[in-house]
């Protein structure tokens, strides 16, 4: 049984299933970036959870649930509501559709976000395949 | 609205119009009044270049009201590439100078004798001596008429040789390289012998709830700002969906017949501001700023190319070489033609050169392999003088590929070349390119974006699987519709602003009280209306149809194998639009339903 979204479990799942996805390895191989995630309160989350991924070149060198989101600087913070997360981690809402519609917020630089678009429609590939339920 | 100047230039008579208030209120402003304003002078017989041939140009109801991404203005008529109605907006600074002027318009007809300019300066309207401007380019003019009047910061919409010389896919200018690029009005312009137009004003344009807009203006403003696609256009520019469109197959590569290109990742808007981009350069009292300025290393400070101009002049000829891109962008805008149609053409050229349809002899010498694409130059050159092989292709893609018995083989539609969004990977352009109303335009609907999943679900704009088929045609029309209120506003369609802000502006601006719904029902209206203006101009339901190379599946990249199933979606289109599908009229009671009474005898007679 795969773990819940949100939990560390899932995070720690995400993180081997990355290290592991020769697709994913792949399109990432000139990904060089660290990124935070920041899940808004909402419904049966009540507090906010900052997810902290190192990827490197198709890897993920450390995943982190983070206290306080400035113990880490990433390159790139992606920032929406537990709502919207779930609809994105059930399939439910594009991530393209979610930044262009100001359901995801994005902070970093967006020369680089730009160029590799893939990668991160594969990263959220990989984390819809390791979500089995959403709480 | 304030009034519009209408001027006569055979007789130089110059009067003040004030447009009927109903159809202020049924078309709001823009392209979409314009059609109103012109629908009874545009006539299937009337010759683009006759003295009697419109040339209108129209402000919008936020045009210089320091909104969100406003300072924009429209040039119709009757297209001399297309036969059929034309428009093309531009931004800059000359379409607010035009209101602090006092004027909302300027109907121009007739022609005149020897090259002139127009000035206009707070109420006073002039008609100039052009003789010694004749022949500038684009640059230049602008700068030597604005010596000659010696008005600090006047701003001047100018024609470059290329207009003067009846390319039918040439322009007009303003502000260093903004351009209305698109269906020939350049050309028209030309054909009046009119080099020029001056504007100098100093007037407050009029709000009807100024504190009301204010307010909203502000509030618009500061959430445009913080928009993330604002923030990839102000970094990156428009060019900042290349790498994306390139990956999905919408980027389109040698003339639309291939989905790869390994010199696409050289060419991008990423590479453009890791190399050569020195600064940005906005429209008046944008806070996007998608312009860019770069820096070949010359030391020459340059205008820097859009996505249109990048791929175009890009993958579609081969071309990795990002400097000879801007290059060739730079010529286009000197010389006052549209780099959509003019790459399109130039690819085409290479295209039935690989083919032996053309040879070095049709080409004066020119060897147009694929990858030679310092060729393109020359090429630009010949087109905007007529000369050799580029007297031809100034009649345009449709016009060049007949001559040589090989019509089928340009990528346009009804005589405007097809932009860079192939359908085959975002298959809702399908739709767009072959029922827009000016031929194969991407700007009367973005629907690529919507394909990438920017959704307007308060007006109806739901998100289909980029490669859907008829499944997505009545979302299509809705898109349609509502940018066509981005038309009317002249509102630039990279304000990703909510539609709710866009009413409150539009209702404080001009006093009315539409609904949201009532807001759309005006782009439907100007639809519909422009719809019907082609009809008489002669369009066809057999108009609406795609280039066979669009509806052939690409061999590789992110589209491919992909077939666009057209005829299922045209007709799901027809049903969505209530258009008869045999031919291709708006149903009577969809006329009624728009309140259109005005013009349905002249579909319908009694």
């Amino acid at each position: 049984m795969r773990p819940k979204f949100p939990s560390p479990e899932w995070l720690n799942a995400l993180s081997d299933k990355l290290n592991n996805d020769s697709r994913y390895a792949s399109i990432a191989s000139k990904w060089e970036a660290d990124m935070t995630i920041i899940v808004e309160p909402g419904g049966e989350l009540k507090d906010p959870l900052y997810y902290y991924f190192d990827l490197w070149h198709g890897k993920c060198r450390r995943v982190a649930v983070l206290n306080d989101p400035e113990e880490e600087k990433p390159v790139f913070v992606l920032t929406a509501s537990y709502e919207n997360i779930s609809k994105i981690m059930k399939g439910e809402l594009d991530p393209m559709q979610a930044m262009l519609t100001r359901k995801m917020k994005v902070q970093g630089n967006l020369v680089v976000m730009m160029r590799n678009v893939p990668t991160v429609l594969d990263f959220v590939r990989c984390a819809r395949e390791v979500t089995d339920e959403i709480e | 609205m304030q009034p519009i100047l209408r001027i006569d230039l055979s007789t130089r008579k110059i009067e003040t119009v004030n447009l009927p208030s109903a159809w202020e209120k049924e078309y709001l402003g823009g392209a979409s009044l314009g059609a109103r304003v012109l629908y009874d002078s545009l006539t299937e017989e009337l010759d683009p270049f006759s003295p009697e041939s419109p040339l209108l140009i129209l402000c919008g109801p936020l045009t210089g009201t320091l909104g969100p991404a406003v300072g924009r203005f429209v040039v119709c008529g009757k297209s001399p590439a297309t036969g059929l109605w034309a428009e093309s907006n531009c931004g800059g600074f000359w379409g607010p100078e035009l209101r602090f002027a006092g004027f909302d318009g300027i109907w121009i007809v007739g022609k005149l004798e020897t090259p002139h300019y127009i000035k206009i300066v707070d109420g006073e309207v002039g008609v100039h001596p052009a003789d010694l401007l004749w022949g500038l380019d684009t640059y230049a003019i602008q700068q030597r008429i604005k010596e000659e009047i010696q008005l600090p910061k006047s701003r001047v919409l100018a024609i470059g040789p290329a207009g003067e010389n009846g390319v039918v896919f040439s322009g007009l200018f303003c502000d260093h390289g903004r351009s209305a690029g698109r269906t020939g009005l350049g050309a028209v312009m030309g054909s009046k012998m009119l080099k020029a137009i001056a504007v100098k004003g100093s007037r407050k344009i009029p709000i009807f709830h100024a504190e009301s807009f204010n307010s909203i203006r502000s509030a618009s403003n500061r959430f445009l700002k913080e928009d993330v696609y604002t923030k990839v256009l102000h970094q990156l520019g428009t060019a900042s969906s290349s790498d994306y469109s390139d990956y999905l197959g919408i980027m389109p590569k040698k003339y639309y017949s291939s989905g790869y290109f390994e010199g696409t990742g050289n060419i991008s808007g990423s590479k453009i501001s890791e190399t050569i981009l020195k600064g940005t350069s906005a429209c008046h009292g944008c806070v996007i700023a998608c312009g860019r300025v770069v820096d070949l290393g010359d030391g020459k400070v340059r205008k820097g190319p859009e996505y249109e101009t990048l791929v175009g002049f890009g993958p579609n000829l081969l071309n990795s070489d990002l400097n000879l891109i801007v290059k060739l962008g730079e010529a286009c805008d000197l010389l006052g033609l549209d780099t959509i149609s003019t790459a399109n053409i130039i690819g085409l050229a290479y295209k039935l050169f690989e083919q032996g349809v053309l040879n070095e002899n049709d080409t004066g010498g020119l060897n147009l392999a694929w990858g030679r694409s310092a060729e393109a130059m020359e090429l630009i050159k010949l087109i905007a003088n007529r000369e050799g092989i580029g007297k031809i292709m100034a009649e345009g893609s449709r016009k060049f590929a007949r001559a040589f018995g090989v019509e089928e083989e340009a990528v346009q539609v009804n005589g405007l070349e097809v932009a860079y969004h192939d359908p085959r990977g975002a298959s809702g352009m399908a739709l767009v390119y072959a029922t827009s109303p000016r031929g194969a335009c991407h700007n009367k609907s973005d629907y690529f974006l919507v394909d990438w999943g920017q959704t307007f679900e308060t007006v109806g704009v739901n998100y289909f699987l980029r490669q859907a088929g008829a499944e997505k045609a009545e979302n299509v029309a809705r898109h349609q519709n509502y940018r066509t209120i981005f038309d009317a506003l002249v509102l630039c369609i990279f304000s990703n602003i909510p539609v709710e802000m866009i009413l409150d502006l539009t209702n404080y601006a001009t006093g009315f009280d539409f609904s949201i719904d009532e807001l759309i029902a005006v782009g439907e209206r100007s639809w519909n209306l422009k719809r019907c203006i082609n009809i008489r101009l002669g369009l066809k339901k057999a108009n609406d149809k795609l280039p066979k190379d669009l509806l052939t599946p690409l061999s590789d990249g992110g589209a491919a194998g992909y077939k666009i199933p057209f005829e299922e979606m045209i007709n799901a289109y027809y049903d969505a639009r209530d258009w008869d599908k045999r031919t291709g009229i708006p149903s009577h009671a969809k006329l009624d339903e728009l309140g259109m009474s005005e013009i349905v005898s002249d579909f319908y007679p009694e």
